[in-house]
């Protein structure tokens, strides 16, 4: 089927402003009367706060207010407040009189300027009662170790530990004609988005709210700070134009949301407060770390005939996505390599260190590092192709995914099959059997797949408004935030190829939470699949209000008429059309129509598909490794916008080249303090870092639940990646790492060692 | 106790009260009122606050406001020639999906500027090293580099052209 107006790199409608530098970022609006928010943050990694003595600070020419624990309200509640979701957990206050982590905030200063707070930040004294911290899973999940929160179920645990089963593991081993067993590890990313965390707050007379910030989930910071703060939700407006980046970390709340607006209450003058991007690090939100212990049982064929897990995370000082991301990542180890007697358990665990949020991939990327690496384990133990192997081994059709909806189409062995093809797989792999001298290049392959939204763990839904205006142009109001993906044109396209008028007919109305239907956020590569879908059934409201409007008008039966590029017809009739503009405007005796559209959509599950076809180059002398080029195929269904969908892709490969080979927030495993919370010694992938990458999107598996068969991108590409670069490396230089980020002197270690293990007799 | 310092920004004299501590940034962003210019780390390390001064490329959060006395300076909002037409590279950029949050966007703008002022025909590599100073987390760096050599490709042929942009919401 051709589409006019999906299929097609419109022009994004955001980007005219942000290539003028016309955009308006929080920080960036000006507001009379301002003042500016600091906050303080703690210089010990587990304590009690015995004595905060804010006397000097309050003192201080220009500064207006300071809260503590001792002057804010104790309300227990989520730091990441999912609605009516299992991922919730309610361990914060927005000031405790305990610190559970190095950089935690226990005091705020709003001022006349940045400066003066930021000096009566200093002045505050905090004296703390220490507390014994914990650093690792290992200590804080030790019998008898001292809790981190006094909740349940105890153990330092975050949630009950998830257990998984299917078929009969302890059988499938013993019908095994060899078991792998490993241990894989991942590190401690960080999304380090652009724009540092920021929110202005501002009461009116009326005792109403009103919150500018930048976060990927206007509905649910609405929701928390009404709860927090005690206030019905028509008193609280969240307002999110543009935003700076978020994948997945901007869902949260960071204690600053309540203090801004407490601030802003107690000074009766609007308040903001920016991080440094120092803060975005101490407060902010990292991946978790996470150890998996994995073990598979293969025939000599290549069959895999049981598989057991144990996953581990760690979730830091907070709960915050901790039982999001165990449920999710455990749950994926169920599928992506079919295999029917499985038996996983996941656990997540407290820790005195920096907090685990959302992260793009959320767990997954952890858990497919290891199962993705293990197959290629699997390929090289059978003398296998490990792109074969994958290829024999991928899910399909019917297959039970890990929510328990039977998968779609054939995508993953779509992609694999394509992108053996266009790299020349078994030519290259081939050639990288002949190598010799320092510099040695390995090709690998990995794959993923990952949902379109967070149904069925939350029951999430899509909502959408769309008018049509007296000249036939439209409006669609939506609850999607607009975190750099283009979502608001794609959904935008999406209402125009319902009605089939032009993409400058649309208009897009977003990030007001007293206008915009309800959304729960930016996040879990929902917006294009639900919130488009909610969009073409809201459109397709209109069109039928539409067309019987211009029935009468051409005097034919409302299914008779057709409408392409903005022109109504009557099927198989010569004569006279009428375009949407004539058909619903005003006219003598008649009123312009009111054409409103509403629609919710209730999803079923969709997954997206990908194989990453990598080349690296391993300095053997330096332990140094570059990606050389990437080759991602990805299965995204019916592809709405090709340039947005693969700048998805492009961005979620540097994430993930940054992840398994540089990035790493590191704290001092002694006292808990950060150690690289800036961009020079937490290394990312810069320009000159970067391979060449050529994407292509297939539409080999297009979910009928999507908006014209489309689903989810957002997430794919950043857990594809790691597995195929370790297994490029593998190829290289013929080590195994099962463990990220993978860096140059482990590189020359794991040789060396090699080296004296060949030398011993 | 300000300062006044006379600077040139965009081709307009301005005289600006700065704090003498002031960083260049924060007096573009705050007395100036010139925001397109963005902070993402405010020491040095994200290139996110890229301006021209006197035609080369800096870090605006590394130089103090009283430093820019005298010189000239230009910001995201003067490679705009005028409010109805766009920079061939802010052409691209759109056109390539170069910018996806966008916060990024200002400084690469920038940075491609100062680029294809000094080097009409860059390479890609001597494109990836022009804007190795800036941080952008979104696009993977495909489609920037991409962006600007399309720029180069377009101002070789028609250099005085400013395309009108397609779409305006």
């Amino acid at each position: 089927m051709t589409h006019a107006v999906i299929g097609h790199s419109v022009k994004r409608t955001d980007l005219l402003d942000k290539v003028t530098g016309n955009a308006k970022y929080v920080a960036d609006m000006p507001m009379a009367g301002l003042l500016h928010a600091k906050m303080k943050r703690c210089n010990v990694a587990h304590a009690r706060i015995r004595r905060i003595d804010t006397s000097a600070a309050l003192a201080l020419p220009g500064v207006k207010a300071i809260l503590t624990h001792e002057n804010v309200p104790r309300v227990l509640h989520a730091g990441s407040p999912h609605p009516r979701s299992a991922s919730v957990t309610c361990d914060q206050y927005i000031l405790d009189d305990k610190v559970r982590y190095w950089g935690e905030g226990v005091a705020a200063v709003a001022a006349t300027s940045e400066e003066i707070a930021a000096r009566a930040v200093e002045l505050i004294e905090v004296e703390y009662e220490p507390l014994p911290a914990l650093f690792t899973v290992e200590d804080a999940a030790a019998p008898g170790a001292p809790l981190i929160h006094d909740r349940e179920p105890g153990g330092n645990l975050v949630l009950p530990p998830v257990r998984i089963e299917r078929g009969d593991a302890d059988q499938g081993f013993a019908d095994a004609d060899f078991i792998l067993e490993g241990v894989y590890e991942g590190g401690r990313p960080t999304p380090a988005y652009m724009e540092p965390n920021v929110l202005t707050c501002k009461w009116d007379g009326n005792g109403n709210l009103t919150v500018w910030i930048s976060t990927q989930t206007a509905f649910m910071v609405r929701g928390i700070m009404a709860e927090v703060l005690g206030l019905p939700l028509h008193k609280v407006r969240v307002l999110v134009d543009h935003m700076g980046g978020g994948f997945g970390a901007k869902q949260d709340l960071f204690q600053s949301e309540f203090l801004c607006a407490l601030l802003a209450r107690e000074t009766h003058r609007p308040v903001r407060m920016e991080y440094t991007r120092e803060e975005t690090f101490l407060g902010g939100r990292t991946r978790h770390p996470a150890r998996i212990w994995l073990r598979q049982g293969f025939r000599n064929d290549g069959t895999i005939t049981a598989r057991e897990a144990k996953v581990v995370f760690n979730s830091g000082a907070y709960g915050s996505h901790g039982p999001g991301v165990t449920n999710v990542g455990t749950a994926a180890m169920v599928s992506l390599y079919r295999c029917e007697n499985v038996r996983l358990e996941g656990r997540c665990v407290y820790t005195n260190s920096p907090i685990a949020g959302a992260f793009r991939g959320y767990g997954v990327v952890q858990t497919y590092y290891a199962l993705d690496i293990q197959m290629d384990e699997a390929a090289e133990r059978l003398g296998m192709d490990p792109a074969e192997l994958k290829l024999r081994n991928a899910v399909r059709e019917g297959d039970i995914a890990p929510s328990n909806h039977p998968l779609i189409g054939r995508g993953l062995e779509a992609c694999i099959a394509r992108g053996m093809e266009a790299v020349d797989w078994k030519a290259r792999r081939a050639a990288t059997r002949q190598q010799h001298g320092a510099i040695r290049r390995g090709w690998g392959v990995g794959c993923e797949m990952h949902g379109s939204s967070a149904y069925p763990g939350i029951k999430e839904q899509g909502n959408a408004i769309v008018k049509m205006n007296e000249d036939g142009t439209v409006v669609l109001l939506t609850g999607a935030a607009g975190l750099g993906t283009g979502a608001h044109t794609a959904l935008a396209q999406i209402v125009a190829e319902e009605l089939a008028i032009p993409f400058e007919s649309v208009s897009v109305v977003h990030g007001d939470t007293d206008v915009v239907p309800w959304d729960i956020g930016a996040f879990a590569s929902h917006t294009t699949y639900m919130v488009g879908r909610a969009a073409q059934m809201a459109a397709g409201e209109i069109k039928t209000q539409l067309l019987a409007r211009a029935a009468r008008q051409m005097e034919a039966e409302p299914d008779a008429l057709d409408i392409a590029d903005g022109v109504i017809s009557v099927r198989d009739r010569q004569g006279p059309t009428m375009t949407v503009r004539e058909a619903v405007m005003p006219r003598k005796g008649l009123p312009a129509a009111q054409f409103v559209g509403t629609a919710t959509y209730h999803p079923t599950k969709s997954y997206s598909f990908a194989a990453h076809f990598v080349e690296v180059e391993v300095d053997t002398e330096t332990g140094f490794i570059t990606v050389r080029q990437v080759v991602p195929v990805h299965d995204i269904g019916k592809v709405i916008h090709p340039v947005a969908a693969a700048g998805q892709i492009e961005g979620g490969i540097q994430q993930g080249i940054g992840h398994t080979l540089y990035e790493d927030y590191q704290i001092d495993m002694g006292t808990g303090r950060s150690l690289n919370a800036n961009f020079v010694d937490y290394k990312m992938p810069l320009a000159m870092d970067m391979p060449e990458i050529h994407t292509i999107l297939l539409e080999a598996a297009p979910d009928p639940g999507g908006p014209f068969g489309a689903k989810g991108v957002g997430e794919d590409p950043i857990v594809a990646i790691g597995p195929a670069i370790a297994n490029a490396v593998f190829d290289a230089i013929g080590v195994r790492f099962r463990h990220y980020p993978i860096k140059p002197e482990q590189v020359l270690q794991a040789l060396a060692a090699r080296r004296a293990a060949e030398a011993r007799p | 106790m300000r300062k006044l310092i006379e600077v040139e920004i965009n081709g307009e004299p301005r005289e600006l009260a700065v704090e003498p501590h002031s960083t260049l940034l924060d007096a573009l962003r705050y007395d100036a009122g010139l925001t397109g210019t963005k902070k993402g780390c405010d020491v040095g390390e994200c290139g996110s606050c890229t301006i021209l001064v006197d035609g080369k490329p800096m870090n605006s959060c590394l130089m103090l406001a009283p430093e820019a006395h005298g010189r000239k300076i230009v910001t995201i909002e003067g490679i705009q020639p005028h409010a109805d037409a766009v920079h061939p590279i802010q052409e691209q950029f759109m056109r390539c999906g170069a910018a996806q949050c966008g916060f990024c966007t200002p400084g690469f703008v920038v940075a491609a500027k100062a680029l294809l002022d000094a080097n009409p025909n860059p390479t890609r590599d001597e494109i990836r090293f022009a804007i190795a100073g800036n941080i952008c987390r979104c696009t993977g760096y495909t489609r920037i580099v991409e962006a600007i050599e399309q720029t180069a490709e377009d101002l070789r042929r028609h250099p005085q052209c400013h395309c009108a942009p397609e779409t305006v919401r």
